[in-house]
Formats: C-alpha cells, structure tokens, sequence
C-alpha cells in the first residue's frame, strides 16, 4: 500500500492551494487584455480604472518607477511599451478590494491598438516550403541545421525512398488548479507565495524580467493543483508583485480559466517533412524538416527547435542524415513546456513513417524497427554515447504481448506499437539538507509536491532506501527561497534523479559520520528501536542519541548538506551547420501497446486496452511510478484523440474551455498494464531514471498504429479526431 | 457588470403577474441556470432582471396513457431516472443522457432546454421527432406551440414576452432512438445526431437531425422513405441519400459539412435499429 | 446592486446570510463567505467537476448554481462529507487505493461518487459510476486508481 502523507488532507479537502490564500488587507487583481492580436499600442489610459474607489492601475509607463528606476529585461517587460503581440496580452493591471470590483477596473481601461496584420500560423509565413534564404526571415526566431554524411548521394541512389509530410496540434497543459499567487511588498523586500515547479526558477524570472536583484525576492511555493510544465516558469508573480507595490498591500493574482486558455503557453503546432531513403532493408539516409510554431517566444532564445528536433529522427541508427528546423514566430502567446515538451508529437511523427517505409518495403514495421533501435554501447546519429539504454528490451517485450493480442483481436480491432526516448534533466542540480535525529529522518528542500509524488514520495523513498529506515520515520520539508537549499525545479523528470541524488549524497556524509563515531562495521543502516532511531551495523546498535554532540543534539541532530550538479551531454559539433543544438542526458524509453475499436463509418475510437513497458532503471516507489505511467498515459491519448486547441486568421483562439477543449475523461480511460523494464541504470540515486515525462511520449504513436491496424486509416495528423479519420478512410476507398 | 435583481414567484399566478412588470428585453427567465450561468461567466448575458422558476410546483411528470407531460422546470436527472421513459421512450431518454453531465442534470431542466434553444441542444431533436408541444402560460391562459414552431433559430424561440414554458407534452409513447457523434462519448457537444420515432398511431416515421446551426430539423420527406414499422436496408439507404443530399446542413468551427454529410447514413441505420429494437 | 438575504443548511449547520448578490454562485459563497475552501473552483463552466457538492444530497456544481437558487437547502461540502455515511466509504476507499495526486479535483470526485452512493446505491451498474465521474476531470491519475476506489466501494457493498 501507498504512503503518501499528503493522502488524508488531500481527501479531506484540507489542503491550501494558491487560488485559497487569503489574508487581511488583500487586493484582488486583474488583467487588462490587449484588443488584437498584433498592433501598435496607442493608448493605456487607466484613468477610468483609477477613478474607481479602492482601484490601483499599473501598466508600462508605470514600471520603472515601481522597481525603484531600475530596468528588466527589455525582451520581455512585464507589460508591452509599442506592440501587443498576441490577443489578451495583457497591457496593465489592476486590483481592488474584491474580485468583482477588481473585474470591472479592468474593462474600464481604455486601451487602443492600431492593428497590424496578424501572422496567425507557419502557413502564412511560408506557404512554400522555406527556401535557402528563409533563416533571415523576420519571422524566423531560431534556425538550425545539421548534417551528417552524404545526404543527397544516399537519396539519389536508394532503392526506395518515401516523402511524407505531418501536422501536429497546439496541446494545453490544462492543470485543473490556474495560475495564482499572493504577493507583498516590503521596502525592499519582494515576497510571493505561488503555484509553481520551481521557487527558484520564479524567483530567476522575476528578478530578470524586473530588474530587481534576487536577494530581495523571496518565493514560496504552495500545493500546487497539477503543473505538467505549465507552471515551470513566473506567470502570474511579476504582475501580482507589481500590484502589491503599487498598491502598499498584498495583491491576490489568479488567471481565470478563460485566462489559462488564452494566454497558456502550450506546445503550439508544427509542420514536419520526413524524408527516408532505404536500400535492402535497411535506413541509408533521413531528412527531417521542422516548422515549428512558437509564438511570441523570444526571438533567438528558442530552445524547442534545436531540442526538439533530435527526438525527430528517434531512436533509431541513421549513418547520413540532414535535420533543418525553423521556429517561426507567430502571433500566438509563448510556446511553453507541456510534459515531454513536443517529445509526443515528435514520436508520432518517426514512428508513423518509418511503420509506412517498413510497410513500402514489405517488411513487418516492428522488426524494420528493431533492427535499426540504438542499443547500449552505441551512439546516437549526433554522436553522443548511449548509456544504459532500454528501449530494446522494452520494445522486445511490447512486441511480444502485441502479438498476442493481435490473435486475439476481433475485425474492427486493431492493436499498435509505438516508441519513443526521453533525455532527463538530471543535468540541472539541486540541494538538500538532511538532518538524522533520534526522531528520523528530516529533509529540507526547496520543492512543494506537485502531485506526482516526486517530492514527498520520491524524496523520502531513497531515503529510506538508504539507509533502511521505515518511510514513517522519514520527513520531507519545504521551505521559501531563503530558508530552503538551492533547487532547479520539478521538471524534466529530474525530482528522483537530481535532487533524490543531493539527498543521497547527505544520507551518505551523516551515516558515514555517524559509523565512524561508533566505530561502526560498514555499511551502516538505520533501524527503529527502543530508544528511538538507531545506527546499525552487522548485528550491532548504536541509538543515535548517544552518538550526537550536545550541539547537534540542541538542533535536532545531525544534518549535512547534500549537493547534485549533474554533468550535460556532448554533441558532436562538427555536425552542426547552423544554430544551437542541445544534447541529451540520461537516456531512457519505453514501447507502448494499444488495442484500439475503430468505427469506420463514423472515425471513433475507442481504446479497449493499453500496456506499457517503461525503461525505469531502479523503481524507487512501486504505487507512485505505476501513477506516474498511467496518468502519463491517458494524458497522451487526449494529445492522440481529442486535444486541440484552434485559431483564428485573426489569432483568436476559438476553443478557450473545456467545453470544446477535450481533455479524455473517465469513460475514456482504458485499462492500463504497466511493466518496468529495470536493470538498465540511470543518473539517479540506485540507477533510478525519471519517471514523470517519458509514459506519455510513445502514446499518439502506438494509438495511430492502432488506428492503421485497425481500418486502414493512415493518419498523419495530429489529433487523431473523428474526422480526421473518417476524411483518412474515405481517401484510402478503392 | 452590473447586478441582476431576481424575482422567485411561488405560483403560477404570480409568475405571470412578475412577468407582465419586467421589460422583456432585460428580462431573462431562470430554470435550472446552467446554461444561463455559463453566458454569466463569459460576460454575455446583458438581462437586469433575473425571473427564476424555482419554487413553482411544475416539477411534474405524467402519464395519461400514452401521453406524458413534463414540468418545464423538472430536473432532467429525474426525467432519466423515471422507469416509464426508460421503456416507453428510449428516444426522449438518450436525448436527455446526452446532455452535460449527471451532475449538471440534476440542475438543468427541460424549460430550460427548450427556452435557450441552443443549436447544439440534444433535447430539441428528439422532441421533434416525438411531435412533442409545448405549454406556454401567459396573462391570457395558455397555449401550445408544436416543438417545431417554437424553436425558431438558434437561441431563438416563439415564446412571448410575457409567457412562460410551463410544460412540454410528449402525445404518445413511441419506439425512438437518438444517435450523436461526437468527439469524447460523454460529456461532450455533439457534432452530428438523428432523432427518429415511429408513431403507433398514424404509422408513420419522423426524422429530425442536429449539432449543427441555426437549429435542428425535422426532416418529413426523408422519413416517409423509411415506411412502414420495420424499414429495409434499402428503404433507410434513400432516406439517408435523401437527407445527405437535401438537408440543409452547414460546418461549423466544430465539424466540417462533408463530415457532417457522411455521418447521416451511419446514424440514421444506428437509429431506426435502435428504434426498431434491433440495438444501437 | 440587488442583494437578498439567504439561508441554508451547510454541514448540517443553518447558516444565514444577510446580503447575497443575486449573481453569485454557490461556489464563491461557500468559498468566500463560508470559508469552505475545500471545495475547488476549476473552469466555473461546467467543464471539470472540481466544484461538485451536494445539494439536498444530489450531485450539483456549484459553479453553476446561482446561491439564490440554493435557499433552504441542504448542502454538503468536503468538509462535512465525511460524517456522512456513504461520504465516509468513499474518502475512506480513496485512501485505501491512493487515488490522488495534486489533490485539486479530489474533493469533486469524493463529493460525485458520494452522491451517487446516495441517489442510486453502491450496487448500481459499473457504467452509472462511469457516467457519474465522467463530469469530473482529472488531469493527474489517468483515472485508474479513482477507477480501482469506486470498484471497491461496489464491492464491498456486495459483500456487506
């Protein structure tokens, strides 16, 4: 049975999430929406708003004198001076003494814009393919290039080659609990509570987009209602803190739902080219090319790009290869991180066209597959070592169980495989202080649980691996960005594996301390005994209350600071023509199955049943890592089969809900098998590898082979709607 | 936003009564809210006065013989709850599963339903195609509208200013079916969707389709293609073309036209199979 | 600025409001006047479930329920579901599967099952658990163990 300490409060409804924070004396806040989607900014006349009772209004002119004259990051101002870029950016802010009245001051801002024509998708930059002088485009924010081999030559003498091109959907993260915080203002000190997956990622943002030093910005973080990259990064805290200042009280800022839609910074759409060339059976050479939408990002800080585009060539060995993507800038808010950003629509993107070159040749896809997967000991097509990688055993067992459910498969059914790799952040580091008292075990780290258990499980789960001690003995802390120790967030998959790693690092210091003050027999364990916590050494027991000095006994033990700064990748950088390209770390994968009911008349699908193989390392805490795959899993098949969110020529997201924005629901929910294939070590504390992102990247993969399996449909758009199928199936008619 | 004032008359009489002393402009009428408060919440409900239906005794449901009528502010959860309409009108019974969720349905309502007339509703199809009337109550007494009648467009509907839908009468039980297509199963708007039932009375089919602007139809020359009580494949095949071909059915940003025109064959099979007993 | 006043019974306890907007929901008068915090406020369109309560024991969103439109009635929030005898089985079969995880839709998903404890019995067909829960979105479990929590509570009420 799971131990989770959160469990009973969270049923309870106790728990305190930043959307219930409220103290005395508090403003409510509001945003004030820009009217286009791109124009000059004319007018911000906040006049109206302040003649309101209690009304406090801030937008552009007002910034420098709220940080004290200093000056932010010009790339990115709290508030737009000349253009509004997206529509409902906001252009100022407001707060009042309650919601209702903090509402209506944002309407009566006057705010004109002078439009501009909007660039609303890749289509309308390049109607064309883009041609060899495209990177200068002005829409372009980010080219890179890379190759590898003699691409033209592998082409021009392959026995087969096949051109296929993909389109993939804008998907929303959609954690049910919005963006909010609570800020106040100090003198100089800058105080926020907030929603967040990273306190220290927030306090960064804030102290670069304000221009104030981080020393006097303290973040807290809160419970956090579901984050799935949405809440990596500030949102909301810049403009709450300006608020507070302005207003000399604390200012409450949450985003309404509406809000979350329009102005979410989501995994935005992209246009793929897939080019493979193939010569007895085998890959002589790929093409890949990638328009990648991503809105108003940062021109030349692009990082999806030169990311995103290696999981585009898979795991797969290709000796000649050329990759080019562009990041076209659009007027669509920010491309943002949503769980394994881009990694599953890349996945459905390589194993849908190498499953049609397997088909082109007459060769059964899985084995097609199998025989190019990157195996251990080998590299990937940028020259990076692959480490302790597996995927291959995963695929091995996936393809068997696949099998046996094709045999079993009634007509209408079809059953699919589909793969893909994950490169955990275990890169970025993190602190913890860990303290051993007679009591426990006691960790203090900068995280709050997000919901997936990393935190308050995951921490505790090495500890207790550890040192042997039972988990209730084990204590995970938080504290804000002053009290706590250093750490990078939870992203990346990398709770477990970084910052698992500095608890382990601390666990290891205090039991080797505390051995050789009782000149213990190594290895050391923790065990529980009579008089509390006792070290333990083949057979023999120290309590440890006998074995702290006076002082460490006065602060509640003994504590030692535990570090894990991981080492990033390497790329071979001859390979690279143009732009930045990113390496991986910490290799992982996994091989899915899904059996899925097409109805050919109407494109509906229904999955009856799923199985996933995950490449997991070590598994640290059995419950929450079959949670982490299933709930991964089903997040997949909303990208897969119903998630979508559409624009407008205009950039009017026309879907902001959850009315005609679908998230999968219980009566979608399939039965999930979940197997861990272990033994194939990772960064992380035991060999464990992260968990959080990898169980949804192969799912639009598996499910669109499914789909092909089951009708025939040959999908190459993403999601795998109704109609798409339908439109697939009447195109494929004899 | 400026606030609503609400009126909560206990009777009928006095529901008229308040009626007849809003402007009918601003006036909007509340029966279960869950439809309304959505327009609340996106800032585009521009009534003052709010007449809710709340503590009329109009939560009814009825059978005289082969006829039921409904309360206009009866819970829809209720309504699928009720035994009878499980068996006596499958049709009427998928319409109302249809809507929202289980909890949303113990709020909304059938007034509600039809006075909204929304295009998407799945409620308006099916009492078409069950020739279903309804009761309007006004200063001068009441009278009936055929379903038809009353919804006019989308959101539009014959209801006077000072009327108020008290109930809506289904005239006989009759085997029906009401089949959608939609992205999710539940839970969801649906895209696509035939309403048909089979009168006992005068033999004869009726057809209406749905999920798309302005407002659902009742399609009377596609049915008479069907005939008699157990229609062959041959007969639904032209009463589909029939409707595939004629109906005047548009795309929207939810489903394309040719979508739309491709679903009405399956649908309409599905529906008088279901209708006939043969299952969904 | 209309405003009337408004009684319930909250928690079993009656409670009476002195001047309550006709616009508000029940959602932002248990949440702001009451304090009931426990009760999440999601999409406050219908869309997510995460503002289910009960009103006179049956399943409502209270985001799309006007206060006024609660008078006189029973309502029950998380917070008091729990002395409620069916409210207590399923809390005590969500701890026992573990389903949760952020925990911000949990209290819709409790608040849900327990209503249709009530209104149609821990024995009612699998698919009306299904069609109940459908209301409720959870972005975090991928429904399996809420799944797994609302199968045991159909069986143990078969083996009680």
């Amino acid at each position: 049975m799971t131990i989770r300490p959160d469990l009973a409060e969270k049923i309870a409804g106790r728990v305190r999430y930043a959307t219930d924070l409220e103290v005395p004396g508090m403003l409510w806040g509001a945003l004030v929406p820009a009217p286009v989607a791109h124009g000059r900014l004319r007018t911000v006349d906040l006049g109206p708003a302040r003649a309101r009772p209690g009304v406090v209004a801030i937008s552009a002119t007002e910034l420098a004198a709220l940080v004290g004259g200093r000056q932010g990051d010009r790339d990115r101002p709290a508030f737009p001076r000349e253009r509004v870029e997206y529509l409902h950016q906001p252009v100022a802010a407001v707060a009042a003494p309650s919601l209702a009245e903090a509402r209506a001051a944002a309407k009566a801002v006057r705010v004109e814009v002078e439009p501009l024509p909007v660039v609303s998708d890749v289509d309308a930059v390049f109607p064309d393919w883009p041609g060899s002088s495209a990177a200068q485009h002005p829409s372009v924010a980010a080219h890179v290039h890379a190759r590898r081999g003699d691409v033209e030559e592998a082409f021009r003498t392959a026995e087969t080659v096949v051109r296929e091109t993909y389109r993939t959907a804008s998907v929303h993260q959609v954690a049910l609990e919005p963006h909010a915080c609570l800020a106040e203002v100090e003198g100089e000190r800058w105080r926020v509570r907030t929603s967040t997956q990273s306190p220290f990622g927030v306090r960064e943002d804030v102290a670069s987009i304000l221009g104030i030093p981080e020393e006097s910005i303290v973040v807290e973080g809160t419970w956090v209602g579901g984050g799935f990259g949405g809440k990596g990064a500030s949102f909301v805290e810049p403009w709450a803190l300006l608020l507070a200042r302005a207003a000399g009280r604390p200012v409450r800022l949450a985003l309404t739902y509406r809000q979350e839609f329009l102005l979410g910074r989501t995994t935005l759409p992209a246009v793929v080219r897939m080019e493979t060339a193939v010569s007895a059976g085998a890959i002589r050479a790929r093409r890949v090319r990638l328009l990648l939408d991503v809105g108003t990002s940062l021109p030349g800080r692009d990082f999806a790009t030169g990311y995103s585009i290696g999981f585009l060539l898979g795991p797969y060995r290709t000796p000649t290869f050329e990759v080019e993507g562009y990041a076209v800038r659009t007027n669509k808010p920010p491309f943002g991180p949503h769980r394994a950003p881009f990694a599953p629509q890349c996945a459905f993107v390589v194993e849908s066209h190498l499953e049609e070159v397997a088909r082109r040749v007459g060769i059964e896809p899985a084995a097609f597959k199998a025989a190019h997967l990157w195996e251990t000991g080998g590299t990937t097509p940028f020259g990076q070592p692959i480490t302790d990688f597996g995927l291959a055993a995963a695929h091995a067992a996936a393809r068997e169980l696949a099998d046996d459910w094709r045999r079993a498969a009634p007509p209408g059914h079809g059953v699919g495989l589909g793969m893909g790799f994950w490169s955990t952040s275990t890169g970025a580091g993190g602190e913890a202080r860990v303290t051993v008292s007679a009591d426990g075990i006691r960790i203090l780290q900068g995280e709050r649980e997000i919901g997936s258990g990393s935190v308050l499980v995951g921490l505790a789960a090495v500890a207790e691996r550890r040192t042997g001690l039972s988990r209730h003995r084990i204590r995970v802390e938080y504290g804000d960005t002053a009290s706590a120790p250093y750490d990078a967030g939870v992203f990346g998959s990398r709770t477990v594996g970084a910052l698992g790693r500095a608890v382990d690092d601390a666990l290891v210091q205090i039991l080797g301390t505390l051995a050789q003050r009782a000149g213990a027999p190594t290895p050391v364990r923790l065990a529980e005994g009579e008089r509390g916590v006792e070290l333990e050494g083949r057979g023999q027991r120290w309590p440890i209350a006998d074995l702290l000095t006076d002082e460490e006994r006065a602060q509640g033990g003994l504590t030692a600071h535990g570090k894990h700064y991981g080492r990033g990748g390497k790329i071979d950088e001859s390979l690279v023509v143009d732009g930045t390209f990113y390496a991986y770390t910490d290799f992982t994968g996994a091989a899915h199955v899904a059996e899925v009911a097409v109805d050919a008349q109407t494109g509906s699908v229904r999955v009856v049943r799923y199985a996933a193989f995950q490449d997991v390392g070590t598994v640290v805490d059995p419950p929450t890592a079959r949670a982490q795959v299933e709930g991964g899993i089903v997040m997949g098949l909303g990208t897969a089969l119903t998630e979508e969110a559409i624009w407008s020529a205009e950039g009017r997201l026309l879907n902001a809900g959850l009315v005609d924005y679908r998230l999968p629901t219980i009566s979608e929910a399939p039965p999930i098998e979940v197997t861990f294939v272990e033994g194939h070590p990772g960064a992380g504390p035991f060999g464990a590898k992260g968990l959080g992102e990898p169980p949804i990247i192969p799912v639009p993969a598996a499910i669109a082979s499914a789909v092909r399996a089951a009708v025939g449909a040959h999908v190459t758009e993403l999601p795998l709607n109704p109609e798409r199928i339908a439109r697939a199936l009447k195109r494929e008619e004899p | 936003m400026a606030d609503l004032d609400l009126v909560t008359p206990a009777t009928s009489d006095e529901a008229v009564a308040a009626l007849r002393t809003l402007p009918p402009e601003e006036t909007a009428i509340l029966a279960g809210g869950t439809d309304l408060l959505f327009d609340l919440e996106e800032g585009r409900l521009s009534a003052r006065h709010l007449l809710s239906l709340r503590r009329l005794p109009w939560r009814t449901l009825d059978w005289n013989g082969p006829t039921l009528t409904i309360g206009s502010t009866l819970p829809l959860r209720t309504l699928e709850l009720d035994p009878e309409v499980r068996t006596r009108l499958p049709g009427l019974l998928e319409g109302v599963r249809a809507v929202g969720s289980v909890a949303l349905r113990h709020r909304a309502t059938l007034g509600g339903n039809l006075g909204r007339s929304a295009p998407a509703s799945d409620l308006v199809p099916v009492l078409l195609a069950l020739d279903a009337e309804v009761e309007l109550l006004g200063p001068t007494g009441t009278r009936t509208l055929s379903v038809d009648r009353f919804v006019q467009g989308s959101r539009r509907t014959a209801r006077g200013p000072s009327e108020l839908i008290r109930a809506v009468r289904i005239p006989e039980a009759r085997p029906s079916a009401y089949v959608l297509q939609r992205v999710r199963p539940f839970h969801d708007i649906s895209h696509m969707a035939i309403a048909v039932s089979f009168s006992p009375s005068d033999r004869r089919w009726r057809v209406a389709v749905a999920g798309f602007p302005p407002r659902p139809i009742l399609l009377p020359e596609a049915a008479t293609f069907l005939g008699g009580e157990h229609p062959d494949a041959p007969a639904v095949l032209r009463a589909a073309q029939e409707i595939t071909e004629r109906a005047p059915i548009v795309a929207d940003r939810r489903a394309s036209e040719e979508y739309r025109r491709q679903l009405v064959r399956p649908l309409l099979e599905r529906a008088v199979r279901a209708a006939t007993g043969g299952g969904g | 600025m209309s405003a009337h006043p408004l009684r319930l019974r909250v928690n079993g306890r009656p409670v009476e409001l002195a001047d309550v907007p006709v616009t508000e929901r029940l959602l932002d008068t248990l949440r702001g006047r009451l304090d009931l915090k426990g009760t999440k406020e999601g999409c406050r369109t219908g869309g997510c479930g995460a503002c289910t309560v009960l009103v006179d024991g049956r399943s409502t969103l209270s985001c799309l329920t006007l206060a006024q439109e609660a008078a006189e009635a029973e309502i029950t929030t998380i917070e008091g579901v729990g002395s409620d005898a069916e409210g207590h089985r399923v809390q005590a079969a969500f701890e026992a599967v573990g389903a949760v995880q952020c925990g911000y839709c949990t209290p819709g998903f409790v608040m849900a099952l327990t209503g249709l404890l009530k209104e149609r019995g821990a024995a009612a067909p699998f698919g009306e658990f299904l069609e109940e829960l459908g209301g409720n979105l959870c972005r975090c479990t991928g429904y399996g163990a809420i799944v797994r929590a609302a199968a045991a509570l159909r069986a143990e009420a078969a083996s009680r």
